[in-house]
């Protein structure tokens, strides 16, 4: 193989994120030379999937060299008197989001030929924290996901549960066709003035509506506009897949899983892959400089110095780009001693046995005067390949970075074990950090332009940081695909590829 | 109860994911291909980068469908093994009889396999280019019990010393062997790996590799999917809960928006 530096690279992406890894699979079959190059050691980026092992590795790295990282304040704590786990019967994530059924992800991943080297598994059930039960102990109830759900509970009042058929049946209506004819609703207010106001749904029910629209606000604070849709798409997702559930994960480190067979799919069309590579300074050459059209040159961290016609990475992938205004999110990855089985019941005739449960703790729920964001647990059973047999993998959120919100994640995962663990379960070993990025409903949600020093230096916005895939990726990935193929691009050909050779599928 | 959710499958059928390493030029995709062509008559991929291949294993009591990644032509960066065998439940380190330095190199991977990929991975060492060497005709692979515990070194500073006859073997004219059967396969002894001698060319104990990869994969680590589980893991929630149902079939589905055509 000749040296990095005598090929003319056509693409050169920095970072293996989920962002690069679609733009990769993306120019798979481009026939471009791409050049594809991470700093790090590892697949991935701010989506990689560790061993405990590595996850301590990469929490020391990102206090070491908060440049190059978009996570802040990364410890792992291990409670005294843990015995040393098997590092390598585990794979965390740092990308533990669900994807809803009618994701574009998902279709994109079929038509571009590599979802057969994914496995999906369902998230199943909503729970939410309830403050008390009769006897003043805490409970986590279920949240009707669907009609058929509300019918069959047994807790919501036989008024409230008209109420809210009305607002389901309400958000359930297609779109009109006709624009101009549609009145436009107003949405402009909180999601609860808007429930009352209109449906006359019961406050008890506001949380738990919240938490299907995976808002990260309290509720006074998310406004109908974001939620209402938010809240459709989830209603919209159930079934798509089988009956029972409407988002999915995939199996074996969620995000992580995706980068990779994005590069894979790269490397399988003729892509250059090269670890332990971060590009280091850029050079732009004027058209003088040499008679071809290769325009920048780039220094590696591994001493090549190479010349490619396009750059693309994020901010912390390329040298030079400054830092972004980044939301902050508290986010932290644990492993309990406990399967929660009661977690995933199966939620309809014939559906799959969920792998991941969603679990909310309202911000009221904890005890302190303010109006607190959601702690939202994302629970993956053994079944995600995570974890052991006997336990789970909880991912923790809440919109209030620092030790504030670890101590509400915490305080979370501890009454998620009172309540649905066997008595004598216990965290085995969690990893705590802040992780900078766009909030879907925070202040620097639509600052999502494309920034770089040339037209030929494309920088992806900073990952977000909803707790859903955020469809918003694609087009992204789209927009630097557009550019770099320039005359080339056919929309059609966008991630719709033929099969490679002929796969066996029969199963 | 669970049985009422199966319907009528044959034979149970498992994926397994496998990953092949070596240095470059022992033979690695000849290997896959002789392999794969065996059943699949038309195999008219070139290789280019590296390649991703599927082949069934049909054993008494179950299918094992082997996905294949090769990493060819990309041995120098090393860069797409840690991508490829994370969660890999196998592993093919293939060197060239005829070439010393590569068998250094497998060990290397050997050693770099069992830091960093799944426990409970199989590895199955494999030393090609048989058809090279005298033994070429006869089928070899049969390790050898008197083990001197030879230190595997020999090869340490011979990478370029190319005319050097290895010692214990016959080295009869138009033998282009350079590793013992013996060196190679008390290596993986030591190590607790598969060993064969195979060729591409001829196909000698090629099919023999992968039916013994997997013999080897235990039936926990089928069910419970790739490199679940500690090495002995046995599950206290399994038995009720086959792994096979909690899969979400996402080609199904989607074909009908997705313009998808031969997911049958």
């Amino acid at each position: 193989m000749e040296p990095l530096a005598e090929t003319p690279w056509d693409v050169t992406i920095s970072g293996t994120g989920l962002a690069q890894s679609l733009l990769a699979l993306a120019l798979s079959r481009s026939g471009k030379k791409v050049l594809h190059v991470d700093q790090n050691s590892y697949y991935g980026g701010s989506e990689a999937a560790f061993s405990l092992q590595e996850a301590q590795e990469w929490a020391s790295k990102v206090n070491g060299d908060p440049e190059h990282y978009p996570f802040e304040d990364a410890t792992v704590y291990l409670p005294e008197g843990t015995p040393q786990l098997p590092t390598r019967s585990y794979t965390v994530t740092l990308s533990p989001h669900l994807i809803y059924s009618k994701s574009r992800l998902l279709p994109t991943l079929v038509a571009s030929k590599v979802y057969r080297q994914l496995e999906f598994q369902a998230v199943g059930s909503w729970w939410i924290h309830r403050p008390s039960g009769v006897d003043g102990t805490s409970v986590l109830y279920r949240v009707p996901g669907s009609r058929e759900d509300v019918f069959a509970d047994d807790i919501i009042s036989v008024k409230s549960k008209r109420t809210l058929m009305r607002f389901l049946r309400h958000i359930g209506k297609p779109p009109p066709d006709n624009d101009s004819e549609a009145e436009e609703e107003n949405l402009a207010m909180s999601l609860p003035e808007y429930l009352t106001s209109k449906f006359q749904v019961p406050a008890e029910l506001h949380e738990p509506l919240l938490s299907l629209s995976l808002s990260q606000a309290s509720p006074g604070q998310t406004s109908a506009e974001y939620a209402v849709p938010r809240i459709k798409r989830h209603l919209a997702s159930i079934g798509v897949f089988g009956p029972g559930f409407g988002s999915l994960l995939a199996k074996w480190g969620g995000g992580s899983e995706i980068s990779q067979v994005g590069c894979r799919a790269l490397a399988v069309g003729g892509g250059v892959y090269v670890l332990n590579a971060g590009v280091e300074s850029i050079y732009n050459l004027h058209q003088s400089d040499n008679g071809d059209d290769m325009r920048v040159q780039l220094h590696l961290s591994n001493d090549e110095t190479i010349k490619t016609k396009f750059l693309v990475g994020s901010n912390w992938d390329l040298p030079g780009q400054g830092r972004p205004a980044c939301d902050k999110v508290a986010r932290s990855i644990t492993v309990v001693s406990s399967a929660l089985e009661s977690l995933f019941p199966v939620t309809a005739e014939g559906g799959p046995i969920p792998a991941g449960a969603v679990v909310v703790f309202p911000g009221s729920s904890f005890d302190q005067s303010d109006d607190l964001p959601p702690v939202y647990l994302l629970v993956h059973s053994s079944e995600t390949g995570e974890c052991p047999p006997g336990q789970c993998v909880v991912y923790g959120s809440v919109s209030h970075a620092g030790a504030g919100g670890q101590s509400l994640i915490e305080s979370a995962v501890h009454r998620l074990l009172q309540t649905n663990a066997e008595p004598d379960a216990k965290v085995l070993w969690s990893l705590r950090y802040t992780q900078l990025g766009l909030s879907s409903n925070g202040a620097n949600a639509h600052s999502s332009k494309f920034e770089g020093p040339s037209s030929n230096i494309l920088c992806f916005p900073p990952p977000s940081l909803d707790l859903g895939f955020d469809d918003a990726l694609i087009d992204r990935v789209k927009e630097v695909w557009k550019s770099v193929m320039g005359d080339e691009a056919n929309e059609q050909e966008f991630m719709n590829f033929e099969e490679r050779e002929h796969a066996d599928d029969d199963d | 109860m669970s049985e009422s959710t199966s319907t009528n499958t044959p034979k149970p059928s498992s994926s397994v994911k496998l990953v092949l390493l070596g240095e470059a030029a022992v033979g690695k995709s000849s290997l896959v291909l002789r392999f794969v062509n065996n059943d699949f008559q038309e195999n008219k991929e070139p290789t280019i980068g590296a390649a991703f291949l599927t082949q069934k294993c049909s054993l008494p009591t179950r299918t094992i469908k082997f996905e294949i990644w090769d990493t060819a032509g990309q041995e120098r960066f090393a860069s797409l093994a840690p991508m490829y065998y994370r969660n890999a439940q196998a592993a093919l380190v293939v060197y060239d009889v005829t070439k010393p330095s590569s068998l250094t190199k497998a060990k290397h991977w050997v050693a770099e396999l069992q830091r960093q990929a799944s426990p409970g991975i199989v590895i199955a060492l494999v030393g090609n280019k048989l058809d090279l060497t005298n033994d070429g005709n006869e089928a070899s692979g049969e390790p050898q019990a008197d083990g001197e515990q030879q230190p595997p070194a020999a090869t340490a500073d011979g990478d370029d010393a190319a005319g050097e006859p290895q010692e214990e073997q016959d080295a009869t004219p138009g033998d282009a062997r350079k590793v013992s059967t013996r060196e190679a396969s008390s290596y993986a002894d030591e190590e607790g790996l598969l060993f064969f001698e195979t060729s591409a060319k001829t196909g000698v104990n090629v099919v023999e590799v992968f039916t013994a990869i997997a013999n080897a994969i235990p039936e926990s680590s089928l069910k419970s999917g790739r490199g679940a589980g500690a090495g002995t893991g046995q599950t206290t929630l399994g038995g009720g809960r086959p792994a096979e149902d909690s899969r979400v079939n996402l080609g199904d589905r989607s074909t009908a928006t997705a313009k998808e055509g031969c997911a049958c």
